[in-house]
């Protein structure tokens, strides 16, 4: 059983961000929760699946953001309340749902948890949500540590209540996966009943119907609703200050940089001369609020990740105030003073307020870069790559040998998961593109359309199995209605590997871990029109020689998919396929005939070079016995054995 | 001989489009792979010196060099090359019936070489649809089934260094003239390997004026004719003009002003029309449909026509002189266009530590522009 629901009201807890998160949402009677997975958001609806059964909750991993989004909305129009959490792009696919629900409002609470990645330290992308909160107009809250974390979510769910609308709670990586303290509420009875109320007075919010129309005056009830969004805020406990009565400079902070700002001060023993104001309803800003810490000194700097948001808004409210709080002097990112890409940290927060007082600060020591290299050096080199036994390496490993062997400067379009890697040498830099989820199949389908002008390369995109099913079937079935000249292939390594083998739609379970129908990959390509093979990407030989073919074949959308289960799945239970063996007096090691083709090229961190003694060597702790490599050797030098 | 590494033959060959897609360099290690008549390498090696380009016939190839190891002698520059004698032949009577470009003569030498252990395989050519393969064949009644010249560049000596790596080490081959020369640079261990061995007993040559693309070609056919129906191709001697492929349904003609587009570039820098380092080379005889012109080179080559003949595997008959002189007359213009074109395009003998595709002395240039 989970300590989310084990925990007794008043006691305290050491909880992830994301763990505060869904306690908070388990306090305020959540019954419905939705998301796709994405770092780092994914173990908010994890934790909530794991006690959907004692907190009579309903929970699942959606197919896409979009539909998470609509599958919460229903909930909430049905009187229940909902949670709907993803990445920080997530909200991107959703927001043409959000903008029209913005518009049609909602009913029971319904909070929305956008997880941002500063740093993009597991993304493709820096995108922010915050920007969507204020393009759809609904209210933002940005908690500032782990007790926030929990208590902003239930006070979310009555904040949307009592405007009949969607609250954007959003969270960063540095909150949402490390740990602090959280002391426990109460959780609410269990019962709940659901009822879609819709023949009432059309224009009524908990009677009528949900739309958007007429689309003025449902605008213009949305921004009184945000009015009186502002006006809770401007009361609400969570925004804080701390510092003197009149400092010599405001720090105006939100989220994680609350805590970055305070040990930035401590850290120059500023306490006595800056003030700092950690907002928690960063929009709309609450002007009465700001007006009173404003009106307080002459200079403020803002801290905040990535790019303007709080730094702007506040300006403009300034600028606003400036009749009755004068004119302001703003430290922040338009000045230089911060960063506008990547994470924020303690030292840059320190460096930032330094220069501010002209103080003799070093945050980081003049060595330490020459220290760092010399300690690289020392150290084993390490490539990003995949798993030992990953069957990615080997997928790929055969679509970059037969585009060489196709020899029309073929190209793949790649797309979000582990095998977003093969742009680097692990992957032997397969993959020529690398965008959105699905915008692989649909930049292939564009590229596919190209032979009118006289381009022959063929276009080659890749898919995992759950992007397959998030994005990528709209532009398969474009592929094949335009008649475009493309071959997917589907990565199905059984889950949602890179987050954590949560099941999508081709899994026969669901979140809940109870059996779920499978929706088949292949049939559902064949059933769109495209031709379509299967292969295990550990047969190298076969997948090499089906890919030729379909490369060669006529036009048109051809799929292959490559069927072989993760090496980390937690349902391979680190079974090893093959007991593998290397006979060194076969290696021919840098010999012409091979040159290291194993631990040169291939690399599987399984494989390890001795170069003193001129042979590879199997590490068998490491190797996960997928057999693979024996395929590889040009000398016959690796044998593998099933294992019984 | 200069010999560099997998990185060199890539920039120098594969990129410059000299590749003619022998196979020499395929099958040696995991890089060179041939698929639809193209050689690619799939990852970067950075060995200073390998067989690959060892092997290779358009890169580094000195003829001077490569005649004195397998003929004794200096390169001259003649145009049929070192050779016995020019005699006309055919199949005999106990051959195998086949669908023989000319006389059988090759398939009949082939047949009685497996026959009599003087090899133990032989790499021949097989087509699959219309893409020349290489085929090794131990058995010697399934010498017909690669009968009939395919006019494409083959990747047949991919199969001679699969054999040799699995320890075959008497091997037969046939092949043009560029992969002739492959073949005689895979025998003078140009790598001084200790452990090396001779893996070829016997190297049966095609001549050779081109071959075409492959990839060029079956798209040229496919919008004209169902590839799968046809059945041979044949360049009739001049004045024709023409190809001529025979199908299930008939025969149909191209001509030739149609297909030089699609000769492969490579070619119009080769030397060798009549396979110049080969045992025995075999080609047509303009004028006499059925037969074939054959030069003998070496004394193995001349035993086994004098073996062939006494089991009545091969017929044969002097060869008028007149056309020695003809044939005589075509190599060497062939000679002197390779020559122009290699020094056109800066591949001849270059100095400075820049590659050449061919080197020989330059007396012999001269010998051979002059004409
Ligand atoms: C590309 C090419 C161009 C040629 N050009 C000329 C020319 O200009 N003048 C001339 O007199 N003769 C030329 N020939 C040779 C001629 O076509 C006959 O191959 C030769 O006369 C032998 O005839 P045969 O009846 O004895 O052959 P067969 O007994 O029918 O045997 C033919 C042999 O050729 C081999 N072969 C077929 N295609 C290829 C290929 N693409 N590459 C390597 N080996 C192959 C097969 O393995 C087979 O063993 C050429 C051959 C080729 C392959
Ligand atoms: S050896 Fe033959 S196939 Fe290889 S690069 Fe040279 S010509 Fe091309
Ligand atoms: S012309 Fe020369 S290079 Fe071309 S296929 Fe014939 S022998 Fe080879």
């Amino acid at each position: 059983m989970s300590i989310l629901i084990e925990g007794k009201s008043g006691t305290r807890h050491l909880l992830m961000g994301n763990e505060a998160i869904a306690r908070g949402a388990l306090e305020a009677g959540v019954h419905v929760a939705a998301g796709y997975p994405g770092t780092p958001s994914s173990e908010i609806i994890e934790s909530l699946a794991k006690v959907c059964g004692p907190r009579n909750l309903y929970v699942e991993w959606s197919v896409n953001e979009k539909v998470a989004m609509e599958v919460a909305a229903a909930a909430s129009f049905a009187g229940l309340r909902s949670l709907c959490v993803m990445k920080q792009n997530g909200v991107n696919v959703a927001s043409d749902f959000l903008l029209h629900l913005a518009g049609s409002g909602t009913r029971a609470g319904m909070v929305i948890v956008p997880c941002d990645d500063p740093g993009a330290l597991s993304s493709a992308n820096e995108g922010e949500s915050r920007h969507f909160a204020r393009l759809v107009e609904i209210p933002l809250l940005e908690p500032g540590d782990f007790q926030q974390a929990k208590d902003m979510i239930k006070w979310a769910f009555a904040l949307s209540e009592q405007i009949r609308n969607p609250v954007m709670v959003r969270s960063v990586t540095r909150l949402s996966h490390a740990s602090g303290n959280v002391v426990f509420g109460d959780l609410p009875a269990v019962d709940a009943e659901a009822y879609f109320k819709h023949d009432g007075p059309a224009l009524d919010p908990l009677q009528g119907v949900m739309l958007s129309y007429p689309v003025a005056l449902k605008h213009r009830g949305q921004q009184e609703k945000l009015q009186q969004a502002v006006s809770l805020f401007e009361q609400s406990p969570f925004n804080t200050y701390e510092g003197p009565e009149n400092p010599e400079l405001l720090v105006i902070t939100s989220s994680a940089c609350c805590l970055y700002s305070t040990e930035a001060i401590h850290l120059l023993g500023l306490e006595e001369r800056v003030g700092l104001l950690k907002l928690t309803t960063t929009w709309p800003l609450p002007p009465q609020l700001m007006e009173n810490y404003l009106a307080r000194t002459d200079k403020i700097l803002v801290v905040e990740e990535v790019i303007r948001f709080l730094e702007n808004e506040v300006k403009v409210l300034a600028a606003e105030l400036a009749p009755r709080i004068g004119i302001k002097t703003f430290f922040g990112k338009k000045d230089g003073l911060l960063p506008t890409v990547g994470e924020l940290n303690p030292d840059l927060v320190a460096g930032a307020l330094a220069r501010i007082f002209k103080m003799d600060y070093e945050p980081v020591a003049a060595t330490y870069a020459a220290q760092a290299a010399e300690m690289a050096a020392k150290a084993p080199g390490r490539d990003l790559t995949f798993c030992p036994g990953c069957p990615h390496r080997a997928s790929f490993w055969t679509i970059h040998n037969v585009l060489e062997m196709d020899n029309r400067q073929g190209f793949v379009c790649g797309d979000i998961g582990c095998y977003s890697l093969a742009m680097l040498p692990s992957g032997f830099s397969t993959l020529k593109t690398l965008h959105a989820m699905g915008s692989g199949a649909g930049l292939a389908s564009g590229f596919g359309k190209l032979k009118a002008f006289g381009m022959d390369q063929p276009a080659v995109a890749v898919s995992g199995d759950s992007t397959f099913f998030h994005a990528v079937l709209p532009a398969l079935v474009n592929a094949v209605h335009q008649q475009s000249d493309i071959t997917l292939i589907v990565l199905d390594n059984s889950g949602t590997a890179m987050t954590g083998f949560q099941p999508h739609p081709g899994r026969p379970v669901d979140a809940a871990g109870n059996p779920a129908p499978q929706i088949d990959i292949a049939s559902v390509c064949e059933a769109i029109g495209a031709r379509v093979r299967t292969c295990d990407p550990f047969d190298l030989e076969r997948t090499e020689r089906t890919l030729l073919e379909m490369l060669a074949d006529t036009p048109g959308v051809k799929v292959l998919v490559l069927k072989q289960i993760c090496a980390l799945s937690p349902e391979k239970k680190a079974k090893k396929m093959f007991e593998m063996r290397l006979d060194e007096s076969i290696c021919l090691g840098e010999n012409c005939g091979c040159n290291r083709l194993c631990t040169r090229i291939f690399k599987c961190p399984g494989l390890n070079w001795d170069a003193a003694a001129g042979v590879a060597r199997i590490d068998e702790v490491i190797c996960a016995g997928c057999g693979v490599c024996a395929s590889i050797c040009p000398a016959g030098a690796i044998s593998k054995k099933e294992v019984a | 001989m200069h010999v560099f590494g997998s990185n060199e033959l890539v920039e120098d060959v594969l990129k410059t489009d000299l590749c003619v897609g022998c196979g020499a360099c395929v099958n040696l290690c995991p890089y060179y792979k041939t698929w639809r008549g193209k050689t690619a390498r799939l990852f970067p090696c950075d060995l200073p010196r390998g067989r690959c380009h060892a092997y290779c016939p358009k890169a580094e190839v000195d003829l001077d060099e490569l005649s004195r190891k397998i003929w004794q002698t200096t390169y001259d520059g003649s145009p049929l090359g070192n050779h016995r004698k020019i005699i006309a032949a055919r199949a005999g009577e106990k051959m195998l019936p086949g669908a023989f470009q000319a006389g059988g003569t090759v398939s009949a030498l082939v047949t009685v070489a497996l026959r009599n252990g003087l090899i133990d395989a032989v790499a021949l050519t097989d087509r699959q649809g219309l893409t020349p393969v290489a085929r090794l064949i131990t058995d010697w009644r399934e010498v017909v089934n690669c009968a009939g010249t395919k006019l494409m560049a083959a990747p047949t000596l991919a199969a001679v260094n699969e054999a040799v790596g699995q320890g075959r080490r008497r091997l037969g081959v046939v092949g043009t003239a560029c992969q002739m020369t492959a073949v005689a640079q895979m025998r003078t261990n140009p790598l001084e390997e200790e452990d090396f061995s001779d893996p070829i007993a016997l190297a049966v040559g095609l001549f050779c004026n081109w071959s075409l693309d492959t990839r060029q070609f079956q798209q040229f056919l496919s919008a004209k004719i169902d590839l799968a129906a046809i059945r041979g191709m044949d360049v009739p001697p001049p004045p024709a003009d023409i190809l001529v492929l025979t199908t299930d349904t008939g025969t149909v003609e191209i001509p030739l002003s149609q297909i030089k587009p699609i000769i492969a570039q490579t070619c119009f820098t080769c030397p060798d029309m009549t396979a110049e380092f080969a045992d025995v080379s075999v080609g047509m005889f303009e004028g006499r449909p059925g037969w074939n012109t054959v030069i003998v080179r070496s004394d193995k080559g001349a035993e086994l026509i004098e073996k062939a003949r006494g089991e009545k595997y091969l017929e044969t008959e002097a060869m008028p002189e007149e056309n020695i002189a003809h044939l005589s007359r075509a190599a060497a213009e062939k000679k002197a266009r390779a020559l122009r074109m290699l020094m056109r395009r800066n591949l001849l003998n270059n100095k400075n530590g820049r590659h050449a595709a061919v080197r020989m002395p330059t007396e012999i240039v001269e010998r051979i522009l002059k004409g």
